[in-house]
């Protein structure tokens, strides 16, 4: 790939060595025939080896002098052609970094700066309209998300309000009730995917944005706390070792740390072994797994791994929002038969 | 005890009316912000129910109100918006508790038991039903005089069923109950057994009767006259 200045300067320079090349046999004719006919005209009549030596002197002065000049011309004309160029497609490069530096997800409009030139005015107005539609577009979707889940908390709460009436019932059979729990158990995942679409809506959106340093080692031991009371037959082997300060929203990073150890949990069979380490500023957990997971739908929404998981299919999703923001690293590799998801904070 | 339902929605309201009646809370509604202040003004309320998007006025500004007038009636906002924002101003406004849409009843009564507790005995705060004494303050249960001590998990679920005396309460309620936004991500519900036989056996062993009842296999209820 070569640039656009370099592209054109290369083939002037090109066309001028091949005329210069071209030029040296043509004076050299010119002038020893212009030298004959002069001695000729006036009867000068030298020995050969004069001669010789004068037809030299002459060629060469001359060769000299014509490369010479040459050479000005040329590199007056590549200089010349370098500034002019340059200035000239300045607004090109202008709009090319503002483009490059663009970020649908940070919801700013592109200002370009204005340029005299028409072709490039154009480009600019065209490229602006372009984005502007594009953040207009994202924005549309972003908000029917955070719409269509708060509207739906309502409808989701009436039914919820009529199940509870429902197990009241004193005339309520055994098989009745197993029905009504079996769709408590439901409404509870739709409620929570509904809530989760809504916390990705919040996250996109730039909200919470206030900022805290947060230790890693002490949030993590709180959420492992909370957590060993529900998963009290799986064994966790912890490592902590680090007293890393992280910056970030102490909510979000609950949520992205949380959703990190359920999932490692809730794929782990009772009595595994499920690895936690943090040293330093990265945080390593890994649980047994007997397939490598697919790294490219991993992160992506509702890419649930297995079948009978009743996550809702949004909790690395999160994760890696949650981890874009704050531009910390998230990977995920499978190594002797363990899932390992590993965070560089 | 009497309790404001503020709340435009009118099957979610029949619902918590419903259910609370059954409580014998005496319940009003208020369908909308003007119907709703014009009840506070003239009624004195155990505890409303507050909806924040109301049609004619944000919620927001009732909790205001209420502040400036002085008024001591417990509020539990309750809002589809489940936005910290909102949580924390509403809370700084003099709300009692904050409920995010959807909500088990149970829970919602659990929670309106709670705020009442609160408000209207400040200093000593006990509950006695029968033989049972439950020390809200220091976090403590009698029976029949002597301690029984219960981890915080028990002493919650003690609590949530004495806030749902009577009615059945399914699983699902209970897991959300003890591990709030965690209970959809486990696989099973089965955690919850552990706590409620434990509770049960503190209890009954202490020489309590035994108001924990098991039904259909999956529900629960906290049976007192």
């Amino acid at each position: 790939m070569s640039k656009l200045l370099s592209k054109s300067l290369k083939r002037f320079a090109a066309y001028a060595g091949i005329v210069l090349a071209c030029s040296i046999p043509v004076y050299y004719f010119a002038i020893s025939t212009l030298w004959h006919y002069e001695l000729d005209e006036h009867n000068i009549i030298l020995t050969p080896e004069a001669g010789r030596e004068d037809t030299f002197f002459i060629i060469g002065a001359i060769t000299l002098l014509t490369v010479l000049f040459f050479a000005l011309l040329l590199g007056g004309f590549v200089w010349l052609n370098r500034r002019i160029s340059h200035r000239l497609w300045q607004p090109f490069y202008h709009t090319l970094e503002k483009i490059r530096a663009f970020d649908l997800s940070s919801h700013t409009a592109v200002d370009f700066e204005r340029s005299n030139i028409a072709e490039f005015e154009e480009l600019n107005s065209s490229i602006s309209r372009l984005l502007d539609s594009n953040i207009s577009a994202y924005r549309q979707q972003k908000e029917f998300t955070e719409n269509a889940s708060h509207e739906l908390q309502t409808p989701l709460a009436i039914v919820q309000s009529k199940l509870d009436l429902l197990m009241q019932d004193s005339s309520l059979t055994s098989a009745q009730a197993q029905i009504i729990e079996e769709t408590n158990n439901a409404l509870s995942r739709v409620s929570r995917i509904n809530k989760n679409l809504l916390l990705l809506a919040k996250i996109e959106s730039q909200q919470f944005l206030e900022l805290k340093d947060i230790a890693l080692s002490e949030i993590l031991q709180q959420i492992l706390d909370l957590l060993s009371t529900l998963f009290a037959e799986k064994v966790i082997h912890r490592k902590i070792d680090s007293s890393y300060i992280v910056k970030g929203n102490p909510i979000l990073l609950e949520i992205m740390l949380t959703n990190l150890l359920m999932n490692a949990m809730r794929h782990t069979f009772p009595r595994q072994e499920i690895e936690l380490s943090l040293s330093d500023n990265v945080l390593v957990i890994s649980n047994p797994g007997m397939h490598e997971l697919d790294r490219n739908q991993l992160f992506g929404r509702f890419s649930t791994a297995s079948a009978h998981t009743p996550g809702s299919g949004l909790g690395l999703s999160i994760v890696k929002e949650i981890s874009k923001r704050y531009l910390w690293n998230v990977n995920y590799s499978f190594q002797n038969g363990n899932h390992i998801f590993e965070v560089a904070f | 005890m009497k309790i404001l339902i503020i709340e435009d929605e009118p099957e979610l309201a029949k619902g918590m009316v419903g259910y609370l009646a059954g409580q014998s809370y005496l319940c009003e509604l208020a369908t909308d912000y003007h119907q709703a202040w014009e009840k506070i003004g003239t009624h004195h309320y155990d505890c409303i129910l507050l909806d924040l998007m109301l049609p004619g006025g944000n919620g927001m500004k009732i909790l205001d109100q209420l502040k400036a007038q002085n008024k001591e009636d417990g509020v539990i906002i309750i809002s589809a918006k489940n936005a910290l924002e909102d949580k924390i101003r509403g809370l700084e406004l003099g709300a009692d508790d904050y409920l995010a849409k959807p909500f088990h009843l149970s829970e919602l009564s659990a929670r309106i038991f709670s705020v009442i507790r609160r408000k209207n005995f400040a200093n000593s705060n006990f509950i006695q039903q029968g033989e049972l004494k439950v020390d809200l303050l220091a976090k403590t249960v009698e029976v029949a005089g002597s301690v029984v001590t219960l981890t915080k998990k028990e002493f919650d679920l003690l609590l949530f069923f004495m806030g749902n005396k009577n009615k059945v309460i399914s699983k699902s309620a209970l897991a959300e109950h003890l591990s709030g936004d965690l209970a959809d991500m486990l696989d099973n519900h089965d955690f919850i057994y552990a706590h409620i036989k434990n509770l049960k056996k503190k209890l009954t062993e202490a020489g309590s009767v035994n108001y924990l009842k098991t039904l259909y296999g999956n529900g629960y209820k906290w049976q007192y006259e």
